[in-house]
């Protein structure tokens, strides 16, 4: 208890008079029980006197262990890499917080998905609309609450619209989306334009909300959910199952082994690079420049060939597992990486420079989207939308995971404050992430990849960071007994980048949204899983591979997986 | 006469009609597909498409022939401007019509273009055929202006006088200020990037042309094309005639005629190839943007006016 008396001492937590209980599990990790009536009170403290920035905020259902919801803000102190969460216990019968918008105006969706996703009702929210669930789900059924079941599925009510902002008088209203070719994910601005100027925009998303989360912590076991997790999204999977798996890792205190830990470094370095050079192509062809676009997607093709030989697939490597990796790296394939990284190196370099040089492509970045650092702290956006404004934020600096607490990173800010920063950031992180990876294969430590784990103690929480290539995700786990989570919260780095956008674009010209929402690098939902709805019946059923394979077999003319993929795919299933 | 000029006129209009394709599909493939590092489609991919919206069903959001205008006047005004062009000494209505004629079928092309954009009810659109009346306000003076560069050299509006008083005076710093700024303007007015931002595909999903399909679709694309030769041809005809064969090397009047038209063809591919190297490697500007580089190109024109007024 050393560790958390000096902490409690360290971060002046004893002054808090409101602190019911202070609970110390995980040295990065420090819980504060906090009264609902104190929360705003208790944040101030955080936020003002201890510099913390605010990351997002869970809810959880914990009638079944304690008799009541709770509802914890997390914060993040960077010069003392920690994390400090406020746990408010909400009473169950009526439950009720009131809203921390006030002080951190970026806390604003988290706590309207409090309200959607738990029935929590948050006072004092400027914006209380419905956030995540359809317009046509019941009012009285929130889907994280523990009795709801996983595969509810209400009667759609037909003709319901979410509720809109009206216009400013003289504005007229353009829509982009909630399809719009060069945003590849469905996202709705309603844009208030006067002329070619933009007044006012109101935003609606969710669209592909899948229920992860729910899936995870009720229908899983915690084995199982990594490979979910990697399917949150298709450009940064390994991100999101690194972050879960090291979140487990902490909240059960068995960290995974040296060597596997470096695997994961170079995993996520070389995800960094392909989503850069992804990126950077989009942004090109946002602006119509298809050349740039060309090259760059040229250049990332070597990478998805070297992450096909590491792990079998070009994405979604189903490599991770709680307790380590499942694939090692022979010296063999250490060399064909170095190999690769070389000509991605050399040729990206002639990018940078023609880029840099490129007057063309500087006019229409720079000014465009501006963020101020002041917005940027509000809104508490993270990643290269942060450092491009020049807050120096850096998941693997700030909270270490996999093996950054023994590998150099350089944290690449400019103060730009506009499209131009963001771009400049990434355009320079990929030399770093090729160096990280480099020093990494270089000190790659021997050993086993992989700790055996068998069962995994319930009510322990991990909280986990990972600085994806769009800024910090972050997996907060509760676990539960039987092997399965309690409660499971994702947040994606664009969950607070997007809530930006609308400081971001008062003032701007329409000509320049594609672009200035496309600098953020946005990723509004990721991969589905295939399913299929009879509209008639409106019951919906997910197909097995084996019917996929079936249905699409005879028209595209593929034949039978060899018997090796059953077997494997059988393998799989016992989890 | 007239029945010459009937069967002139068919045949020019014949020909820009079948090249207009050849030419995008080679710069497609040729340039535009080298410089991505990409395969390609094949050289006749324009005709195919062309070939599949001519056929195509026409969806539209309301019926009548009325509909049918723009795509067709564009088109329309763009082939007659074709027969005003000088090929062969002088163009084939160069008697019936001179450069003021060719300016305001060049501006009706781009009115069908307004015209089609005014006639959908999508706000993509209403923006589209805005910006698309911004910057004819200022890529259009240009053409102007280099053309009343030519008028007072040659001292004649007729198209074909003055690409014969070129072709006898040799190239002036007015003249070639007048050519440089116009091939600048051609950018612009055949739609390409930096400068196409009337359509800009990523911004405002083709804006006049959203709600088109099919046939007037397929003729928009076809006018635009041609457009692209027709000025193309201008630009070299008229601003850089040479060289010249019309005594003929060995004496013989239509062997000097197949190379003048041989090399015609040259020139009009190299401003052609000119125009896609540049649409390949830039990003879209901004309207605004746009609009201030056009007029700095105005003010060049302009120098080219001053010089040809003091006979320069």
């Amino acid at each position: 208890m050393a560790v958390a008396e000096q902490m409690t001492e360290d971060l002046g937590l004893g002054a808090m008079t409101f602190a019911r209980e202070i609970d110390e599990r995980a040295p990065n990790q420090v819980y504060v029980e906090v009264a609902p009536e104190d929360i705003v009170g208790a944040a101030e403290h955080v936020v003002q006197r201890l510099g913390g920035r605010y990351v997002v905020t869970v809810g959880t259902d914990d009638r079944e262990r304690r008799g009541d919801f709770c509802a914890s803000h997390i914060f993040s102190l960077e010069d003392r890499h920690v994390f400090l969460t406020l746990q408010a216990r909400v009473e169950p019968y009526e439950p009720a917080v009131e809203s921390i918008t006030g002080l951190v105006p970026g806390a604003s969706w988290a706590e309207r998905e409090l309200q959607d996703m738990l029935g929590i009702t948050v006072h004092g929210l400027d914006d209380s609309r419905r956030l995540v669930l359809p317009d046509d789900w019941p009012t009285d059924v929130h889907p994280l609450r523990r009795d709801v079941p996983y595969n509810i599925r209400p009667e759609p009510v037909e003709g319901l619209a979410p509720p809109r902002r009206e216009p400013p008088p003289g504005a007229s209203v353009m829509a982009i989306g909630p399809y719009f070719p060069v945003l590849e994910e469905p996202a709705y601005f309603r844009l208030f334009v006067d002329g070619e100027k933009i007044v006012g925009c109101d935003y609606r998303g969710f669209y592909n909300h899948r229920g992860v989360e729910k899936l995870g912590d009720s229908a899983l076991t915690y084995t199982q959910v990594p490979f979910i997790a990697e399917r949150i999204c298709g450009i940064c999977g390994f991100i999101h199952s690194t972050c879960y798996c090291e979140a487990v890792e902490t909240a059960i205190g068995v960290p995974a082994p040296p060597r596997a830990k470096y695997i994961r470094s170079i995993m996520l370095e070389l995800e960094r690079v392909h989503s850069h050079l992804l990126w950077f192509g989009i942004a090109a062809h946002i602006l119509g420049f298809d050349t740039a676009l060309m090259q760059s997607w040229r250049m990332r093709e070597p990478v998805m060939w070297l992450c096909e030989r590491i792990s079998g697939n070009r994405k979604t490597y189903g490599m991770n597992q709680v307790g380590g990796v499942r694939r090692d790296i022979s010296a063999e394939l250490a060399q064909e990486i170095l190999q690769v990284l070389d000509t991605v190196e050399r040729e990206w370099l002639e990018l940078y420079r023609a880029a840099q040089g490129d007057g063309t492509l500087l006019m229409r970045l720079a000014d465009v989207g501006p963020i101020t650092p002041e917005d940027a702290k509000a809104i508490c956006v993270v990643g290269p939308t942060a450092r491009g404004s020049g807050l120096p934020l850096d998941a693997r600096i700030d909270h270490p995971y996999a093996a950054y607490a023994e590998l150099p990173v350089n944290v690449i800010t400019f103060d730009n404050c506009d499209s131009l920063g963001r771009t400049l950031v990434r355009l320079e992180e990929v030399f770093d992430s090729i160096k990280q990876i480099r020093t990494a294969l270089r000190n790659l430590p021997e050993g086993a990849v992989m700790v055996e784990i068998e069962e995994i103690p319930p009510g322990r929480e991990g909280i986990c960071t990972v600085e994806a290539p769009r800024g910090e995700a972050i997996h907060y786990v509760l676990t539960g007994p039987n092997n399965q989570l309690a409660q499971w919260r994702v947040r994606a780095p664009t969950y607070p980048n997007l809530q930006v956008v609308p400081r971001m674009l008062q003032d701007q010209n329409i000509a320049d949204v594609p672009i200035a929402v496309g600098s953020l690098d946005p990723c509004f939902s990721c991969t589905e899983r295939m399913e299929v709805v009879d509209r008639r019946s409106g019951h919906a059923r997910l197909y097995s591979r084996e019917e996929i394979l079936e249905l699409s077999g005879p028209r595209l003319g593929l034949r039978e997986p060899p018997e090796w993929v059953h077997e494997h795919n059988d393998r799989d299933h016992v989890h | 006469m007239t029945v010459w000029l009937v069967v002139g006129g068919v045949v020019q209009v014949g020909l820009v009609l079948l090249l207009a394709p050849l030419f995008e599909g080679l710069m497609r493939k040729l340039v535009r597909a080298r410089i991505h590092s990409r395969e390609g489609p094949p050289i006749w991919q324009p005709y195919y498409d062309l070939f599949k919206l001519l056929v195509k069903e026409d969806t539209q959001p309301a019926a009548g022939w009325v509909y049918l205008l723009p795509s067709v006047l564009c088109l329309a005004s763009v082939l007659t401007a074709s027969l005003l062009v000088p090929l062969f000494g002088r163009g084939i209505l160069g008697e019936q019509g001179d450069a003021i004629l060719f300016i305001y079928l060049m501006a009706a092309s781009v009115a069908a273009v307004v015209l089609a954009g005014a006639m959908s009810g999508s706000p993509y659109s209403s923006v589209g055929f805005a910006r698309e009346i911004m910057m004819t306000l200022t890529v259009e003076p240009v053409l102007i202006m280099a053309l009343i560069t030519a008028a007072i050299d040659a001292g004649s509006l007729d198209l074909g006088a003055m690409a014969a008083w070129h072709s006898a005076h040799g190239p002036s710093l007015s003249m070639l200020i007048a050519a440089f700024a116009l091939l600048l303007s051609v950018q612009a007015q055949v739609g390409k990037l930096p400068f196409d931002v009337p359509e800009a595909d990523q911004e405002i999903m083709g804006g006049p042309f959203i709600e088109l399909s099919g046939p007037k679709l397929a003729l928009f694309k076809w006018a635009f094309w041609a457009k692209q030769l027709v000025l193309a041809a201008l630009l070299v005809q008229v601003f850089v005639p040479w060289p010249t064969f019309t005594l003929g090397l060995a004496g013989s009047a239509a062997l000097g005629a197949a190379l003048c038209a041989l090399v015609a063809l040259v020139k009009v591919l190299v401003v052609v190839v000119v125009v896609a190297v540049v649409d390949a490697v830039n990003p879209r500007l901004r309207l605004d943007q746009a609009m201030a580089y056009f007029v700095a190109v105005i003010f060049v024109a302009g120098i080219g006016l001053i010089l040809a007024f003091v006979g320069t």
